[in-house]
């Protein structure tokens, strides 16, 4: 004996809605985080000027957990980047012109201008941001933010904002100090492998790059570090759905940052290319 | 400050060897593992599906990155008319894998280390053990499989949207048109150049499904353990990409310069 169950007759007319449902709910999503995303950083910035937000405490522990927790990684990563970079630029001036004198020139431009800002804001992150996400969505599934909220609490107030002004400051510091490591690797290969002189290499060095390089990098080290967690906490704040919605939500965090930070970083190049 | 150091050199040995151990392992079941096709063909479509569009949109603006930044450096010299060659030539040799395995690693690595580690915790690795089926055989491998081979594809798909959109870029904001711009290619890339590239692309891949899968196979302690290895996933693959960057880099240039005196893949190229 079987049971048999009344299927319903397929229509046009839910043809269309399952259609358009299946296409708009992933759009709606996105638009949706994004929105919240966009909100959440309107009241970061809103907390800027009231000193009662810069709770000294949270931000330094905050600044001690992202900016020297991911100092080790992003020293060791952009070491190596640093040597990577001079070997690859020696064999392309070698194959195109036929000398490697432009060494300095360029690998200290390409340095100062994107390899020293855009790898440690890509570890930042991975590093930073999974962490945020995942801390914040584990809090919002435990109803820990609600509490706080009950409690009189603003979470803004007290989780995202520490977290903004920290990563900010961090980044700024990250990006000087992985220029200045990218920079001592760049040139102990090139004085190690090419035969260059340490003062030869400054001295060519000296001429293409100057304070306006620096202040560039330090604008956009800023930014980065602004974006990061900000959309690290939209994403935490928003999710939903125990603990799989965490892991979902970290997943997304990491990918719409990395992505967010290599957008960021074409308009600001785009800027500071056509106005320097 | 040496008690420090000998506690991070300590850590970071007991983290290779462990990744080490857990490669061994599944390089020991990859051998004895047949007909296990449809699982991996099935994980190369939705990896690759997942993160194609990712992978499209980060392409175009890496490569537009990169053409403003030569732009600037390469008219101090007056030599633009490298422009194209060089833009290329960094996407194909160490950008685009780098960029795409980043990408791979945040969006495909840390998914598949919250999969396995949610597995672990609620003891259905164990359960998969009880009945008689090798966890490894059953879980990493199409992982393993599917993680390398759509990065490759991956990467031939970036690198196609890459170097169109800075073709675009080039035109526009730096006035080399498409015809100069694809006429310095030749110059600084042959056949050779891509098989370096794949060869980056796929060590990298295995980076990341190595990292991913151990991370996750290994959690413990409940959904804050899940998340712990989901974090840890995600960093210690950057860290482990960049480090293999620099060796296969090494290993690459090798190849190259033997290359140049046999003829290898050079038609008249490099």
């Amino acid at each position: 004996m079987s049971i048999q169950l009344a299927t319903p007759k397929p229509s046009w007319h839910d043809f269309w809605h399952d259609l358009l449902h299946k296409l708009g709910s992933p759009l709606h999503d996105i638009a949706s985080t994004w929105w919240g995303i966009s909100i959440l950083l309107g009241q970061t910035f809103a907390r800027l000027p009231r000193p009662s937000c810069w709770r000294r405490e949270e931000i330094s522990q905050a600044i001690v957990s992202s900016g020297i927790g991911s100092l080790p990684i992003v020293v060791i990563s952009t070491a190596f980047a640093g040597i990577v970079i001079t070997n690859e630029i020696a064999w392309h001036m070698d194959t195109a012109l036929h000398t490697v004198a432009m060494i300095p020139g360029f690998t200290g431009q390409f340095i100062l201008r994107e390899l020293g800002i855009a790898i440690p804001a890509l570890l930042l992150v991975s590093k930073v941001g999974a962490a945020t996400t995942a801390e914040i969505g584990s809090m919002k599934v435990t109803e820990q933010i609600d509490a706080l909220k009950l409690l009189g609490i603003d979470p803004i107030t007290y989780l995202v904002f520490p977290r903004f002004v920290a990563s900010m400051i961090s980044g700024a510091c990250l990006t000087l100090i992985s220029i200045a490591v990218t920079l001592i690797c760049a040139v102990g290969m090139a004085v190690l492998r090419y035969n260059f002189s340490i003062l030869e290499y400054l001295n060519a060095l000296r001429h293409f790059i100057g304070m306006g390089d620096v202040f560039c990098a330090i604008v956009k080290g800023t930014v980065f570090g602004a974006i990061i967690p900000v959309i690290a906490c939209g994403y935490g704040l928003q999710c939903k759905g125990g603990a799989e919605g965490v892991g979902t939500a970290t997943t997304n965090s990491v990918v719409s940052a990395t992505i967010t930070v290599i957008l960021l970083d074409f308009i600001l190049t785009y800027l500071f290319t056509s106005v320097l | 400050m040496r008690q420090l150091l000998q506690r991070a050199g300590h850590k970071a040995l007991h983290e290779v060897g462990d990744i080490a151990i857990f490669a061994g392992k599944v390089f020991k079941t990859i051998l004895s593992t047949r007909g296990n096709l449809n699982p991996t063909l099935g994980q190369v479509a939705s990896i690759s599906l997942r993160s194609l569009s990712t992978v499209a949109f980060a392409g175009i603006f890496v490569g537009a990155i990169l053409v403003l930044q030569f732009n600037v450096i390469l008219a101090k010299y007056g030599a633009q008319s490298f422009l194209g060659g060089l833009n290329t030539s960094a996407l194909v040799r160490s950008v685009g894998p780098l960029i795409i395995s980043f990408l791979l690693a945040g969006k495909i690595g840390a998914y598949t280390a919250a999969e396995l580690g949610t597995m672990r915790v609620t003891e259905q690795i164990d359960a998969i053990e009880c009945l008689g089926t090798n966890p490894i055989q059953y879980l990493i491998i199409p992982r393993f499989f599917g993680i390398v081979i759509s990065s490759v594809i991956l990467l031939a798909l970036g690198l196609l949207i890459s170097v169109a959109g800075s073709m675009v870029v080039a035109n526009y904001a730096a006035g080399i048109n498409f015809l100069e711009f694809a006429s310095s290619i030749p110059k600084f890339i042959s056949i050779g150049t891509f098989f370096g590239g794949m060869f980056k692309s796929i060590t990298y891949g295995t980076i990341v499904a190595l990292v991913a899968c151990h991370k996750g196979y290994s959690a413990s302690g409940g959904a804050r353990g899940v998340g712990k290895a989901v974090t840890m996933a995600a960093v210690y693959t950057n860290l482990y990409i960049v480090i293999a960057n620099y060796l296969t880099s090494e290993i690459i240039q090798l190849v190259e310069t033997w290359s140049k005196y046999f003829h290898f893949f050079s038609e008249g190229g490099i």
